[in-house]
C-alpha cells in the first residue's frame, strides 16, 4: 500500500527525522502464517534482515506491528538462546550473512510518539469534528515483555497522537480486540463477525472514522468492511486512516497528495465536509 | 476416536518449549480468547495446552483447531504461569505441517516467500502507484538468495506444490 508509505516519508521529512529504504530486505517475515509453518526458517529469515542493517548501525522502523513484532522477537529469541543463534547463523553462513547482536526495532507510531512535541509545533491544519476509532490491534502492543512499548490493556499512545491533532478519540466496548485478519485464511466467516462486533461498537460510540497502526488491520477494515456488511446486511462505510496519513493531514497534506483516493472506502467527502481539506 | 497418548510427542513441545510444564488449567486464557468466545468453546486453548500436556498428538494433528488461533497474545498477556500458548500452538503447527496437513492459505504464502522472498510481491500496478506518488523505486531481495537459503534448510520440503496456489490476495491496492 503505497499511499501508506507515501505519507510516513511526508511526516518524517518534516520532522526532521531520516529514512532510508532497507534494501535487499525479505519478508520480515509475517510472526502469524510463517512461524506456523517452520519456526526455524522464520527466526532465519528474520535475523538475515536484522544482519542487513547491523552494520550500519541504523535502527529499522516499520509501518507494520507484524514486522514488528517478529523482529523484536527474534532479537529477544535469539539474544536469550545462543544455541538457536548459532543454528541460525550456521544457516545464514550459506548466503555469506551472520548477525552478530541486537538490532533497535521500532514501529513507526513509537516513533512518533516520541517526537510529539516536534508534532505538535508543525501542525497547520486542525483535525477537529474528526471522532475516531483508535484500533490499537495486538502485535502492536503484545507480548508486552518483548514489544515493551504501550500498556496492552490500557494503551494510550496511539489516543494521545490522534487528540494532539485535533481529532477525538472515542472509546468504544472492543477496542482492544483483534481485528480478525488471520482468521481469514483458516474461516471466513468468523473474521468477518469479529470484525462486525468491532464495527458495531465503534458506529454505538458514534465515531465517523478508524485508525490503524498496521497495514493488515487497514486491510481488514478497509476492504472488508464490504464483506461484513454483505453476511449482516448492515451499512457500515467508515473511512480508515492509518496513522501517518492522519498526521500527514494535521501537517497541511491534501488527499491528492496522500494518494487517499486509492482507499477502499474514500475519505474525501468526509474530509471536505469537516473542512480539514479543501473542496476542490 | 481412541485416544492414543504418545510421550514422546509431549517431550518434543517441551523440548522447543518448557513453559508447558507451568500450565494448572485456569482456563484464564480460555476466559480472554476472542475465538474462544465466537466459537462457544469449540475452539479452546485451555483444551489444546492440556492435549499438550497429556501427549495426545493424533487429536491435536488431525482435528486441526489449533490454525484457529489469531496469535492476538490476550492469553499470553494473561496467562499466570507465563505459558507461550502461541508459541506452543507454533511447535503444534510445524508438526502437522511435517505430517502434510498444512492449510492452503498458509501453504501458498509459504510458497510466494519461498519463491519471491516476501508474502505479496511488488506487482506493476503497485510500482506505478508508487511512482504516481512520489516514492523512489525500492529494491527487494533477491529471490535467489532466500530461495538458497530456505532450501538449505529444507523449507521447501515442508510445502505441497500439488495444490493450486492462489497467489492473489486482497492486498494488491
Ligand atoms: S491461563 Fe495459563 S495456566 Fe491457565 S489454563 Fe491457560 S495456559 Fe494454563
Ligand atoms: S492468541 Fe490465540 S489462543 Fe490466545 S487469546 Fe488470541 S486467539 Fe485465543
Amino acid at each position: 500500500m503505497p499511499f501508506i508509505e507515501s505519507s510516513a516519508k511526508k511526516v518524517f521529512e518534516k520532522l526532521d527525522i531520516k529514512m532510508t529504504n532497507m534494501e535487499n530486505a525479505s519478508c520480515c517475515p509475517d510472526p502469524t502464517g510463517f512461524p506456523a509453518v517452520d519456526q526455524t526458517a522464520w527466526l532465519t529469515l528474520g535475523a538475515r534482515n536484522l544482519s542487513l542493517v547491523e552494520n550500519k548501525k541504523d535502527d529499522i522502523i516499520s509501518l507494520c506491528s507484524g514486522c514488528v513484532e517478529t523482529l523484536k522477537m527474534v532479537n529477544h529469541t535469539l539474544g536469550e538462546d545462543p544455541a538457536k543463534m548459532e543454528e541460525v547463523n550456521n544457516n545464514l553462513a550459506k548466503i555469506d550473512k551472520k548477525l552478530n547482536g541486537k538490532v533497535v526495532v521500532k514501529h513507526a507510531g513509537q516513533l512518533l510518539y516520541e517526537n510529539l512535541d516536534v508534532l505538535k509545533s508543525k501542525i497547520v491544519k486542525s483535525l477537529k469534528g474528526l471522532k475516531v476509532a483508535v484500533h490499537y490491534g495486538c502485535h502492536f502492543l503484545s507480548p508486552s515483555e518483548i514489544i515493551q512499548w504501550d500498556n496492552p490493556f490500557e494503551p494510550t499512545t496511539v489516543d494521545e497522537i490522534v487528540r494532539a491533532l485535533g481529532a477525538e478519540s472515542l472509546d468504544y466496548d472492543s477496542r482492544l480486540q483483534c481485528c480478525g485478519n488471520p482468521l481469514l485464511k483458516t474461516d471466513k466467516d468468523l473474521a468477518y463477525d469479529l470484525l462486525y462486533k468491532k464495527l458495531s461498537d465503534m458506529k454505538n460510540a458514534g465515531i465517523n472514522c478508524i485508525t490503524v497502526v498496521c497495514p493488515s488491520c487497514f486491510l481488514q477494515f478497509d476492504y472488508q468492511q464490504r464483506a461484513v456488511n454483505k453476511k449482516y446486511g448492515t451499512e457500515f462505510k467508515f473511512p480508515v486512516l492509518y496513522l501517518t496519513e492522519l498526521v500527514a493531514l494535521a501537517l497541511g497534506f491534501n488527499d491528492k497528495e496522500l494518494g487517499l483516493k486509492f482507499h477502499g472506502i474514500k475519505p474525501k467527502k468526509m474530509l471536505q465536509e469537516l473542512n480539514i481539506i479543501s473542496n476542490e | 476416536m481412541t485416544l492414543t497418548i504418545d510421550y514422546d510427542f509431549r517431550k518434543q513441545i517441551r523440548s522447543y518449549n518448557a513453559s508447558l510444564d507451568y500450565c494448572f488449567q485456569c482456563s484464564t486464557c480460555t476466559g480472554i480468547c476472542p475465538v474462544a468466545q465466537l466459537t462457544n468453546g469449540d475452539f479452546n486453548p485451555r483444551k489444546l495446552i492440556e492435549a499438550s500436556l497429556l501427549g495426545l498428538k493424533d487429536m491435536l494433528i488431525e482435528e486441526p483447531k489449533v490454525w484457529y488461533c489469531l496469535t492476538c497474545q490476550k492469553c499470553v498477556e494473561l496467562c499466570p504461569q507465563k505459558v507461550e500458548l502461541t508459541e506452543i500452538f507454533d511447535v503444534i503447527k510445524n508438526y502437522c505441517v511435517k505430517e502434510g496437513k498444512i492449510p492452503e492459505a498458509f501453504n501458498s504464502q509459504a510458497i510466494s516467500v519461498l519463491e519471491t522472498g516476501v508474502a505479496l510481491p511488488f506487482s506493476d500496478p503497485i510500482m506505478k502507484r508508487r511512482r504516481q506518488l512520489g516514492l523512489e523505486d525500492y529494491k527487494t531481495v533477491d529471490p535467489k538468495e532466500i530461495k538458497t537459503l530456505l532450501k538449505s534448510i529444507g523449507f521447501d520440503k515442508l510445502l505441497r506444490f500439488d495444490t493450486p496456489t492462489t497467489d492473489k490476495k486482497e492486498g494488491g491496492k
